[in-house]
Parts: C-alpha cells; sequence; structure tokens
C-alpha cells in the first residue's frame, strides 16, 4: 500500500502486509532446509476465507491531493514478485 | 498401357497422400527388475519423447509444466540435502534410501537406476550448485543440461506411483502397463488399464503434502495439500487439484500454478475501500483509511503448491 504525491511521485506513507509459512525444526528454530522441518508457523493465506487489513495514516498539513495505490504481490522468490491485482484511488483535500 | 500405368501411379500416390506409408507402432518396453547403470540409457527408457509421437498435445503441455523442470528447479534445495542434510547433519552414508526422500518425488523413476548411476546423479546436482556459487557459467551450463534431462516423465504418473494413493487396494502397478483416467478400451503399441486415482486430490498429495519416507522421516517442502483437507475441503470445498489445475481449458498437463499470472488471479481477491478524511481537532490533518480485504478463492493456502 502506497501514498504519494500524484505531482512529485514523493512517498508519504507506505505499508506492507506479508503472507508465509516460517518452517521450525523439532527444537522450534527457523529453518529452511525441508529436511529439518518438522513443524510449522502458518502466516499464509488460509483456503476459502477472507482477510481484512487496515492502512489508517495522517499526511503532511498542507497535502492538497494524494494518489494510493493497493497491489498485491505474489513473490515466487524474494526479489521476483508478481503484481496479481491492483487498486489506485486520487483523493483531494480542498483548502479549509 | 501408357495411359494405364499413369492412372494406376495416381492411384497410388492419392493413397500414399492419404494414408502415409507408416511403420507399426514399435510396442512400448519397460525394465521390471533390471536396474539401468548408464545415464543415456537411462534418460531414453523413460523419456516422456516415447509417447510424444501418439501424444503429441499432451507432451506439448508437459513439456511447458514443472514436472519437465522437477530436478532443474529444485538444485539448490536437492544439492543441499545430498551435501549438507544427509553426511553433516544426520551423518549417515549416502544411498538410495536417502536419495529418495527427493527422488521420489523429484525423479520417481530412480527406481530403476543402480545406486551407482543415482550417486552419479545426485554428483550433478552437487557440481551445479557449487557451479552456480562460484559464478562458474560454463561448468554451470554443463551440469544443468545434463539434469534438465531428467524430470518427472509421463511414466512417473502413468504407472510408477499411479496406485500410491491406495497401494493397499490396488497393490504394485504392472511395470508394462500405462495406466489412465479413461475407463474405455483404446488401442495402443502399450496395455492399457484404468486407475481412478488419477483423478483424485490424494494421488497428487502423495509428492505435494508432507512426505513420508519408508523409514518415517517427514519431508516437508513448501508444497502442504493439508491446507487443501484441513482447510479448503473442511470448510465445505469440493474441487480437486485436477478441477483447477488441469481440466480447464489451456491446463492440461501443463498443470500452471503460481508462475502463471490466470491461476493467481484466480485464486486471490482484492478488495480496496479508500476514503480521505481529515483528522484531529481543530487542526485538520488530511488523512487516509484504506480498508483492504485479501480473498483466498485457492483450493490451498496461499502461498502453497
Amino acid at each position: 500500500m502506497t501514498a504519494k504525491d500524484p505531482s512529485t511521485g514523493k512517498v508519504w506513507y507506505r505499508g506492507k502486509r506479508e503472507y508465509f509459512e516460517v518452517g521450525l525444526d523439532i527444537q522450534g528454530r527457523m529453518r529452511y532446509g525441508a529436511w529439518q522441518i518438522k513443524e510449522i508457523l502458518d502466516l499464509s493465506l488460509p483456503p476459502r476465507l477472507s482477510r481484512p487489513e487496515r492502512f489508517l495514516f495522517t499526511l503532511p498539513p498542507d497535502t492538497r491531493e494524494v494518489e494510493v495505490g493497493v497491489t498485491l504481490y505474489y513473490c515466487l522468490k524474494d526479489h521476483q514478485c508478481i503484481p496479481v491485482r491492483q487498486t489506485v484511488k486520487r483523493l483531494r483535500y480542498p483548502r479549509l | 498401357m501408357r495411359k494405364t500405368l499413369a492412372r494406376g501411379a495416381v492411384v497410388v500416390c492419392f493413397f500414399w497422400l492419404i494414408f502415409p506409408l507408416r511403420a507399426p507402432a514399435k510396442k512400448l518396453i519397460f525394465p521390471e527388475d533390471k536396474l539401468i547403470d548408464n545415464f543415456d540409457e537411462f534418460v531414453q527408457t523413460f523419456s516422456s519423447r516415447r509417447c510424444q509421437a501418439c501424444h503429441p498435445r499432451v507432451y506439448h503441455q508437459w513439456e511447458q509444466s514443472y514436472h519437465a523442470r522437477s530436478l532443474v528447479d529444485s538444485i539448490k534445495r536437492m544439492a543441499s540435502f545430498f551435501a549438507v542434510g544427509i553426511p553433516k547433519e544426520w551423518q549417515k552414508p549416502l544411498n538410495k534410501k536417502e536419495m529418495l526422500k527427493c527422488f521420489d518425488c523429484h525423479l520417481p523413476q530412480i527406481r530403476y537406476a543402480t545406486d551407482r548411476l543415482a550417486l552419479e546423479i545426485v554428483g550433478m546436482l552437487i557440481e551445479a550448485q557449487k557451479a552456480r556459487e562460484s559464478g562458474d557459467k560454463v561448468r554451470f551450463r554443463k551440469a544443468y543440461s545434463r539434469l534438465s534431462r531428467l524430470n518427472i516423465t509421463c511414466y512417473a504418473c502413468h504407472n510408477i506411483v499411479v496406485y500410491r494413493a491406495s497401494p493397499g487396494l490396488f497393490g504394485k502397478p504392472d511395470p508394462q502397463t500405462i495406466y489412465t483416467s479413461n475407463p474405455k478400451k483404446v488401442k495402443a503399441p502399450h496395455a492399457t488399464a484404468f486407475a481412478p486415482t488419477l483423478k483424485t486430490a490424494a494421488f497428487c498429495a502423495w509428492c505435494h503434502g508432507i512426505y513420508v519416507a519408508s523409514d518415517g522421516e517427514k519431508t516437508m517442502c513448501n508444497t502442504l495439500s493439508q491446507s487443501y483437507y484441513h482447510g479448503y475441503i473442511a470448510l465445505g470445498g469440493r474441487k480437486t487439484c485436477q478441477e483447477c489445475h488441469m481440466y480447464p481449458p489451456g491446463r492440461g498437463h501443463r498443470f500452471p500454478g503460481a508462475h502463471d499470472l490466470d491461476m493467481l488471479r484466480e485464486g486471490l481477491g482484492l478488495d480496496a475501500e479508500i476514503r480521505g478524511f481529515r483528522y484531529g481537532v481543530e487542526e485538520w490533518v488530511p488523512a487516509v483509511d484504506v480498508e483492504v480485504t485479501l480473498i483466498n478463492r485457492a483450493g490451498h493456502r496461499i502461498p502453497d503448491g
């Protein structure tokens, strides 16, 4: 989730939520090797359920316009993330 | 006379064009209890190319699947298990029983390889990973190109692992029979048999879940079908793996998953309500409230596989 100034591109706020699993060995330590993993902490999105997330933030007092974008990525590897869905909305704050 | 010969030639050409001369399909023979020691012979014996002539469309789909890259796509993890996991952490000898903890799913035909050949393949995986880490592209490409000839072939699913979901009921598959999900009798250069297991989620779950080796060791790759059974099915989901990953048009033996944008869009929904307002008392600061709802429509948790 990113809120930025539409004219300069300056980012005012950035928020992120991640969903993944943590593999744990028999002593509760995080592991990567499939042969080491005996338990998991399931931090993924469960099937057939929806998950609400909230991002609530303020902007600099003189902000007149902001572009808020929400993008859902699926990351195959650390640096290989595919944008799956996106919603963008421009908000205006007229001078009081 | 000349006219008759010409007519005859035209008739022969006509039939030649309509019914091209084809050698009768060669009978497919697979090894029974014989172990193969030669790499090329091993590759050729189980190669999906043997099925390509009669099943070109399915072959082309399979070629694009991750089943066709089952070894080269997991070099790092398998090399790590063979170089560190077994010898250093478990302090066990690297034998076929231990290798099967990876290969039973990634290369099921390994059961028909000698211990020496199995070790040769493990050596290639370790060599590929070492070359990758050291940035030696030539060495890496050499190992990679050999490893890319090894994969989950047609014979693996349509014979070797076909009854894994219920070995007690079905017993051992006959090595000379190709098992299909088609209950009709068909004429083929190999024996065919109907295997109802091929249409079930249990068939896929053997590998796409917690793998239990013959010695009871559990191997948890990041493919946990448990969320399918305890999350999706338990909450009323009723589709099988095949119904999403195989049956829709354009999928088939390609078995698309998370690497396919259409699959991701099908499985993941996003609803975002974005509202601007002014926050505070008297000093009205611009603020934003973003309410996001993520919907997992897949038959398993995400990320998963």
